[in-house]
């Protein structure tokens, strides 16, 4: 059969370096390799390689490369040959394209155009390796004011709050999407991190069951695996409206990757498709989500915080005031770069809006309404490391969810085919041969090292700063100066100009 | 003594661990001169199976060794202070009844008999040095050293 | 401190000696060789014919072995008496030694039938220790031509090692197939063409009647069926008996072999113990009483008569034919009952090309395997044997190479960890 657009990379074989050994052949899901008939040969097709460099890092005398299949079209601007192999991709399938992970678009990235502070012989600098450097987080709601018995006794009733010991959270994957070796990594990470993970929409497998005190809990518009139990073995509940990479959407889990195990977390049959419609059928209002809240914080007997996810969206603000109001604890916001296991192309995209500024804007509008100590603000998609994190809580984040980073420190290489379920890493994958590949062990130390990494880091610019605790950072945005940005972008993300 | 120990569930059918015996075995120590220059080496740990299902076998250093019992020359011996069974290239013929009697198919026949010597003088063996997905552990198991 | 007496050095005399060692710590150990050498590789001649294994190399312990385990190796002691009353053995040159507890491994001697004109020659030779090993090799010279009586393990040996050493070989053999007893029919067949294909004529259903001389040196032999060949070299390699003289004059109780208890490899006299090619063995597969001489079977019997003689409780456990050989790059390997045909066995057969596999299955067991070019892993089909695994638990094809993956994983894994927690 003709084809009408050319294989996205082409793979480069040193024939000086190959030894044959067959590694790549037996690891390449996609039958990128191959041997000749002789059956000691190794070949290599291009055709569906998806540059997961799974190969290219196993190779034990680094043979492979994998560069992008040049095949140069007459140049248009418009009609560009990722355009083109689009249309041409539609045209044998009829389908909407399908796609994974985040928007990879080249929007303006405004961690980039945001620069940090320092001091300078005022308020002087700090080292973290001498002196104490708080990065503790509580999430939860606030009281108002605190009031105090006669000989000092706390008289208000504190909402419940989550204490963690860095601003970072692992966000929403599930098991369904992501493998149950990925699950275990995350959990035993969260745990030796003193951070959360979460769900997604799920459920929670039982070997897993002893994990749910550094797990959040969703219950997203499926409900999949949502259960008395469940929301009470839990750090707290997240009820999923939106997602970043693709709002308005639902998910669509496929049959073939709902296996015994899937099925018995999400309580769905084997082999069925597990779809999440894109409302929650029983939301179509404010009103209508504080009752889910408040049946929620019902069934847990009001212990457990009840956060709410949102995607960024055009007025991203006014809904992070009604959801305030609605009795969230927590509201998390998703930017329009976040991940995801499957979105329709166009979606992901072309909705939605950067996190940076969705952040701005819906902590100065909570602010402005004196409701912002009502709820903490989890930010998300994507922070891409510990600069990100600092920014985002001078802008106001309370703390922040990373996943896409997380993948990465585990075996991701970004090649955004997670919705083909042949993930070469054993992440976005239920393939019992690939899900092999993820030693949960050996993740859950990469993902431990990674966080830990970052808290080092993010103490170190706080010390910069002169700041000794994270919570002097929140919502500080005088340590924050943009650099190329217009007046009203600096105007959104309530920033001044390098300089000034 | 300490001997390898290989996870079923987490090999990968990747096979690395037989070219870096190899390589570990090789005169140069390097993968590409080993492959290019010594195509007689043979791998000591040799992984079955598909990528289904896969489990990496070489020798278990057993406390008695079938091995050491049918060799005819006295090359293959069970170290009595290491407890490791290796088998003296120089003085194996190459009489395969090692082979004939290993319960684990752990030996392989060329010019003589090679078999896992678990890279003895080395702190963990290559095998378990390059897994790359920890398949292969390098533990304690008890068990006498003395034949 | 008990004194031990060990008659024979090779398989099972050394790993006696060493087994002993390893049990009594304080004992008085006496090994008494009839052969001027130290323990050396007795199938290991034939590779020596080759010139593949050196002189030094033949030695299965380095010399400061049998010091260093306080163990007392006397050469060229011939024992030609034995008196388990008073517990004295004497030897051809007067020399007398007592024990305490005694182990016969006095092994077999070749087999020369009587044949007109052979006794005597000066260039008839056996094929079974090194002596004589030694003597083949001065002997060969590229002008001679050699003639083999015998197509057993050993004249099959000895002819693949005298082809480039001789100008022609020949082996006469009077049974219908070569090596009958490691190959089936079929095997035997395919053997015999590439044994033919590398230099060696065979001659079966045949025998030598009789040879004719020059003075003291045959010069050529004449067949059964009339045929005369040139003959500057006999081999004779008809068989093996065991090693029982010395057994039988001093009243101990023997059948073919010296009868023991198979497992304890207690002779009839409780302080006299025997192992290896002099006793009389019985299969474990069958039943069968029978000598096996074979070196594992040896080592291991030997290994238990020393644990007994230490006063320990071991017993042999296993006992059947194993065995792999290699022919001009021909590697066969056999195991077990191959021979046995018809109710209650059943065989499953695999040929392609010189590849070939017989297994034979008994009750839904393994009882015996013949290999030829496709010995790879042969030891996972030796231990199905040995542990009489039903082979229904087993996964996968039987008659692809055996791996691990035959097993359960539960099984698999029990194995090789060796019943050990990870």
């Amino acid at each position: 059969m003709m084809r009408y657009f050319q294989p996205e990379f082409h793979i480069v074989r040193d024939p000086a370096r190959c030894i044959h050994c067959g590694c790549c052949v037996r690891q390449c899901a996609n039958e990128c390799h191959y041997f000749d008939e002789d059956g000691k040969t190794v070949l290599c097709r291009d055709e569906s390689c998806v540059s997961c460099q799974r190969c290219v890092c196993l190779c034990p005398t680094g043979a492979l490369r994998i560069e992008k299949f040049k095949s140069d079209y007459r140049e248009s601007a418009v009609w560009t040959q990722q355009v083109q192999k689009e249309i041409c991709r539609q045209a044998s399938t009829g389908g909407t394209l399908l796609s994974a992970m985040g928007n990879p678009k080249p929007y303006p990235i405004y961690w980039d155009h945001m620069l940090l502070n320092a001091s300078q012989v005022t308020n002087p600098s700090i080292d973290p390796l001498r002196e104490p450097m708080e990065i503790r987080t509580f999430l939860g709601r606030k009281p108002d004011r605190l009031s105090f018995t006669k000989d000092k006794k706390l008289l208000t009733e504190m909402p419940p709050q989550i204490k963690l010991e860095t601003p970072i959270l692992f966000s929403a994957m599930s098991f369904g999407s992501i493998s149950l070796n990925a699950h275990r990594a995350l959990s035993a990470a969260a745990k030796e991190l003193g951070t959360l993970f979460n769900t997604g929409e799920g459920g929670l497998h039982p070997d897993l069951h002893d994990m749910g005190q550094y797990a959040v809990v969703q219950v997203a518009s499926g409900r999949f695996g949502v259960h008395k139990d469940y929301l009470n073995n839990s750090a707290f509940i997240e009820i999923k409206i939106g997602q970043g990479a693709k709002p308005g959407i639902g998910g669509h889990l496929p049959g073939e990757k709902v296996n015994v195990e899937v099925s018995n977390a999400r309580m769905i049959p084997v082999g069925s498709d597990a779809i999440s419609p894109a409302p929650h059928h029983d939301i179509y209002s404010i009103e209508d989500l504080r009752q889910l809240i408040w049946s929620l914080k019902e069934v847990t007997e009001g212990k457990k915080p009840v956060c709410v996810k949102i995607a960024a969206v055009h007025n991203c603000a006014a809904i992070v005031s009604g959801v305030a109001r609605a009795g969230a604890d927590i509201i998390a916001i998703d930017g329009f770069r976040g991940g995801t296991g499957a979105a329709p192309t166009r979606i992901r995209d072309n909705v939605g809006i950067p996190i940076e500024l969705a952040l701005a804007s819906a902590d100065q509008r909570l602010r402005d309404e004196g409701i912002r100590s009502r709820v903490s603000l989890l930010a998300a998609g994507p922070t891409r490391n510990a600069a990100d994190v600092v920014k985002a809580i001078a802008l106001g984040a309370d703390a922040v969810y990373i996943a896409s980073a997380a993948l990465i420190a585990i075996g991701c290489h970004m090649c955004q085919t997670c919705n083909t379920g042949r993930c070469n890493w054993g992440i976005a994958t239920q393939r019992e041969d690939l899900t092999r590949r993820l030693n949960p062990e050996i993740a859950k130390e990469r993902l431990v090292n990674l966080v830990t990494a970052w808290n080092h880091e993010i103490k170190e610019m706080l010390g910069g700063m002169g700041i000794n605790s994270l919570d002097s950072l929140r919502g500080n945005r005088l340590m924050l100066r943009g650099i190329g940005l217009t007046e009203k972008e600096l105007s959104v993300l309530g920033i001044r100009h390098a300089g000034e | 003594m300490k001997k390898v120990i290989a996870k079923e569930n987490l090999c990968l059918n990747c096979r690395l661990c037989e070219v870096y015996c190899k390589t570990a075995h090789s005169k140069s120590k390097d993968p590409l001169r080993a492959y290019l220059n010594e195509p007689e080496l043979q791998s000591r740990i040799t992984v079955c199976g598909d990528n289904q299902k896969s489990v990496a076998v070489q020798c278990r250093h057993c406390d008695n060794p079938k091995c050491v019992e049918a060799c005819i020359t006295g090359a293959m011996q069970k170290d009595p202070v290491t407890g490791v069974v290796t088998c003296d290239a120089e003085k194996c013929i190459g009489c395969m009844t090692c082979l004939a009697v290993c319960p684990f198919g752990c030996i392989k026949i060329g010019e003589t008999a090679v078999k896992c010597d678990l890279c003895q003088g080395e702190e963990e063996p290559a095998c378990v040095k390059n897994c790359p997905n920890r398949a292969l552990v390098y533990l304690e198991m008890g068990g006498k050293a003395d034949a | 401190m008990r004194s031990y007496l060990i008659i024979g050095a090779s398989a099972a005399g050394l790993s006696a000696a060493q087994e002993l060692r390893a049990a009594d710590p304080q004992g008085k150990i006496t090994v008494l060789t009839a052969e001027e050498y130290l323990p050396y590789s007795r199938p290991s001649i034939s590779y020596y014919l080759k010139s593949k294994v050196s002189e030094e190399d033949i030695y299965l312990r380095p010399a400061e072995f049998y010091s260093e385990k306080k163990i007392d190796v006397f050469t060229g002691a011939r024992v030609t008496g034995l008196d388990p009353a008073a517990k004295t053995v004497t030897t051809a040159d007067g020399r007398q030694f007592s024990y305490d507890k005694l182990c016969l491994a006095t092994g077999s001697h070749p087999f020369v039938p009587p044949t007109e004109g052979v006794e005597g020659k000066e260039n008839v030779v056996t094929f079974l220790d090194f002596a004589s090993a030694k003597r083949l090799k001065e002997m060969a010279s590229p002008e001679k031509h050699a003639v083999v009586i015998g197509a057993g393990l050993i004249g099959m040996k000895a002819a693949e090692g005298l082809v480039k050493l001789c100008k022609s070989v020949t082996v006469v053999e009077l049974a219908e197939s070569v090596l009958p007893s490691i190959l089936d029919a079929n095997s035997a067949v395919m053997v015999k063409e590439h044994l033919e294909e590398n230099g060696i004529s065979i001659l079966l259903g045949n025998t030598v009647t009789r040879a004719d001389s020059q003075g003291d040196t045959i010069t050529s032999v004449e067949l059964k069926n009339g045929e005369k060949l040139p003959c500057d070299l006999l081999v004779m390699a008809v068989g093996v008996r065991p090693e029982t003289a010395l057994a039988e004059k001093a009243g101990l109780r023997v059948e073919r072999g010296i009868t023991v208890d198979p497992e304890t490899m207690q002779t009839s006299d409780p302080d006299i113990y025997a192992a290896g090619d002099c006793v009389t063995s019985v299969d474990m597969l069958d039943g069968s009483k029978k000598i096996i001489a074979l070196w594992p079977n040896a080592v291991q019997q030997g290994k238990i008569a020393a644990r007994q003689m230490a006063g320990k409780a071991d017993r042999l456990t296993e006992n059947f034919s194993v065995n792999a050989i290699d022919f001009f790059g021909l590697r066969i390997c056999t195991c077990g009952l191959i021979h046995a045909a018809g109710d209650p066995y059943r065989e499953l057969v695999r040929r392609e090309g010189s590849v070939y596999k017989r297994l034979i299955v008994k009750e839904n067991k393994l009882v015996g395997f013949v290999l030829i070019n496709c010995i790879e892993n042969a030891g996972i089909y030796t231990a199905l044997i040995r542990s009489g695994t039903d082979l229904s638990t087993l996964q996968g094809d039987l008659m692809d190479m055996p791996t691990m993956l035959l097993y359960s994983e539960a099984e698999r894994t029990s194995l090789l960890l060796g019943g050990e927690p990870a």
